[in-house]
């Protein structure tokens, strides 16, 4: 079969819902992008950012309100879903209630008059990849809910010429042991076929387990697109500090004191930012609770912190500590003895980050 | 308490059965009975208490030349015109409801619900006032006292009914499944008689059988829109009473009118008992 996976981009696409208003509230604001061909990207944000509206506009079930998509370079803004070439599965499972198991995973084979040995084959091979081959002739109606959730990812991964599969938080009605084992599975098909992904999720550990690419969205607006590692350490905006990393990101509000030091409290940290035309402005600091350390003693770039409380998740302790009215927290090894009363935390300078106007400096 | 509540229970159910099935048995005997066991003392068991006769049903199928009432013509008048208006009322009240239910109209302040309230409203109004009008209307176009005649009127009385529990029951198939058919290749008309129509048989089945029983229990419209060309069941059954009461031909004709009704019940129960009412999404 002749392979016909394209690259999408995305070009000055915004979108609103209620065009006719004088003043539109936008669901997605002007942005382009491209999706590369056989990647996986991770769409990642708070609900009601925009997510499905942009896998919508890429299917073709949503017409953007400006802008345009190209697969390949060929415009396909004013081409139908059908024509379209894209898989996509919903968050709930979307089945063909009065179809067989064969007969849901053959339906979009069938709709574009495939050949009944092809259909066959294909059928055979995604059942056996989503384990439903013992099911084939099951009514699907009568699967549990995460089956038949495999289902809706059959018919989309059942076509081998998609240019894309788009997938809308696909897995939250399937258990995690499961889930773990499909994220994989996905990953597998992803390698094999070079099919590309389009995951969305608001659950950042699906994100980055799964995505090479994540892009993080909030409020309609493409916040940062990037690796894992970036986004976990050099977050673009205090808003994807806040989302990524679990705890959320420590940020300060602080005063630039010097070209590379602010203040938090009377409290100076010296970090890598370049600061000279910030001077004496107010900024915030962000650090990760990852990346803060027990120091023995005072020295230079520690602050002193009132202990509140100590969490034992298992693998790591995770300190609540106060500085004045600022809350830090803060993730040690497990093993290491934790002092009672007032410690001091080391915050190494390359891994401080600096926000004006709540984006990185 | 429990078993309190178990008899209360079967006791209720008794009572029910007894209140529903007996006024049937009384039908079935008395359409059995000649005038002498009607009018003398009160019988009960055919055989025992009278002589049973076939009297009542055989003037059902006479033709009043020799003093029958002849009911078979009106009955598949009836027939005709109750399929015919389910049918087409089912197809254009399912397509109106699709659309009803996917798109969003606007047309000044009204919006899809003012639409679909439109439909049903023309049930809201007593049918005398809508009498006048549909009579002015069919003498107009010359379908008055015919079959068409009633076949148009009752689409407009029974499409109502079609698109109000279509509406409903579209609202509940979630929109996903037309898109999915869409990304799966499906055209919009594919999707729709391809994947979101098996999906509402239920559907279909439950406004299928309220036309049907609308359709066939209407004597008003059939009354005043036919004279003597054309005539419906209801209308004919009512002509059967004179100034002494036929009880048993009365009986005999309730029989054979309600028993399409039962036939249509028994077949919808056992489609409905399949669980196929349950949505297309859990």
């Amino acid at each position: 079969m002749e392979e016909q996976m394209a690259k999408i981009d995305l070009s000055n696409i915004s979108h609103t819902y209620n065009p006719l208003d004088p003043k539109p509230t936008y669901a997605l604001n002007p942005f382009s992008m491209t999706w590369e061909n056989g990647k996986r990207y991770a769409i990642l944000g708070p609900s009601g950012c925009g997510k499905t509206t942009m896998l919508n506009i890429v299917s073709g079930l949503v017409r953007p309100s400006k802008g345009e998509i190209l697969f390949d370079e060929t415009p396909v803004t004013d081409l139908k879903t059908e024509d379209r070439n894209i898989a996509q599965v919903f968050q709930f499972p979307v089945i063909y209630n009065t179809m067989t198991v064969y007969d849901n995973l053959a339906f979009p084979l069938r709709c574009r008059e495939f050949t009944k040995e092809k259909i066959e084959e294909r059928v055979k091979a995604v059942s056996d990849t989503l384990n439903l081959s013992s099911f084939l002739n099951s009514p699907a109606r009568k699967l549990t809910a995460d089956q038949k959730q495999l289902i809706s990812l059959g018919r989309g991964l059942v076509r081998e010429d998609v240019a894309a599969v788009l997938m809308d938080e696909p897995l939250t009605v399937i258990d995690p042991d499961l889930k773990f084992r499909l994220r994989r599975n996905l990953k597998e098909i992803n390698e094999q076929y070079k099919t590309t992904l389009v995951y969305v999720t608001h659950d950042q550990n699906e994100a980055m387990t799964f995505a090479e690419n994540i892009i993080v969205m909030d409020q309609g607006e493409i916040v940062q697109v990037g690796l894992p590692k970036d986004l976990f350490e050099k977050p673009k905006t205090t808003f994807v500090g806040y989302f990524i990393g679990s705890p959320a990101m420590n940020i300060f509000q602080s005063t630039v004191s010097s070209d590379h030091e602010v203040k938090i409290n009377d409290t100076t940290i010296k970090t890598n930012s370049n600061l000279g035309n910030l001077k004496d402005k107010n900024v915030k600091l962000g650090i990760r609770s990852e990346f803060i350390e027990l120091a023995e003693r005072e020295k230079s770039n520690t602050v002193k912190i009132k202990l509140t409380r100590v969490e034992d998740f298992g693998n790591f302790k995770l300190l609540t500590g106060k500085m004045g009215d600022l809350v830090i927290k803060s993730k040690v090894e497990r093993e290491k003895p934790i002092p009672d009363g007032e410690l001091n935390l080391y915050f190494p300078p390359e891994k401080c980050c600096v926000y004006s106007d709540e984006k990185l400096v | 308490m429990s078993k309190l509540y178990t008899f209360l229970k079967y006791f209720f159910i008794t009572f029910w059965t007894v209140f529903v099935v007996a006024p049937f048995l009384w039908a079935v005997s008395t359409s059995f009975k000649d005038f002498q066991s009607v009018n003398s003392k009160v019988t009960y068991i055919p055989w025992l208490d009278f002589e049973p006769t076939l009297e009542g049903w055989r003037v059902l199928i006479k033709s009043p030349a020799k003093g029958g009432v002849d009911i078979v013509e009106p009955y598949f008048n009836s027939i005709f015109v109750t399929c015919t208006a389910s049918l087409i009322s089912i197809v254009l009240g399912t397509l109106a409801a699709y659309a009803l239910s996917r798109f969003t109209f606007k047309a000044g302040f009204v919006r899809n619900n003012d639409i679909t309230f439109f439909f049903i409203s023309q049930r809201i109004m007593p049918p005398i006032v809508l009498s006048i009008p549909f009579f002015i209307f069919l003498s107009t176009i010359g379908l008055l006292d015919s079959l068409l005649g009633l076949v148009v009127v009752y689409i407009v009385l029974l499409m109502p009914i079609a698109v109000w529990i279509m509406v409903d029951f579209f609202n509940r198939v979630p929109k996903e499944l037309d898109e999915t058919a869409l990304i799966d290749g499906c055209n919009p008309y594919q999707a729709f008689y391809k994947v979101v129509l098996p999906n509402s048989i239920p559907g279909l089945i439950v406004a299928g059988m309220f036309c049907i029983i609308f359709g066939w229990i209407d004597f008003f419209f059939a009354f005043i829109l036919t004279f003597t060309e054309v005539q419906l069941l209801p209308v004919k059954v009512v002509a059967l009473n004179s100034s002494i009461t036929p009880w048993w031909s009365l009986s005999a004709s309730a029989l054979v009118s309600v028993a399409p009704l039962i036939i249509v019940a028994f077949i919808v129960e056992r489609y409905l008992s399949k669980g196929n009412l349950s949505g297309a999404l859990k």
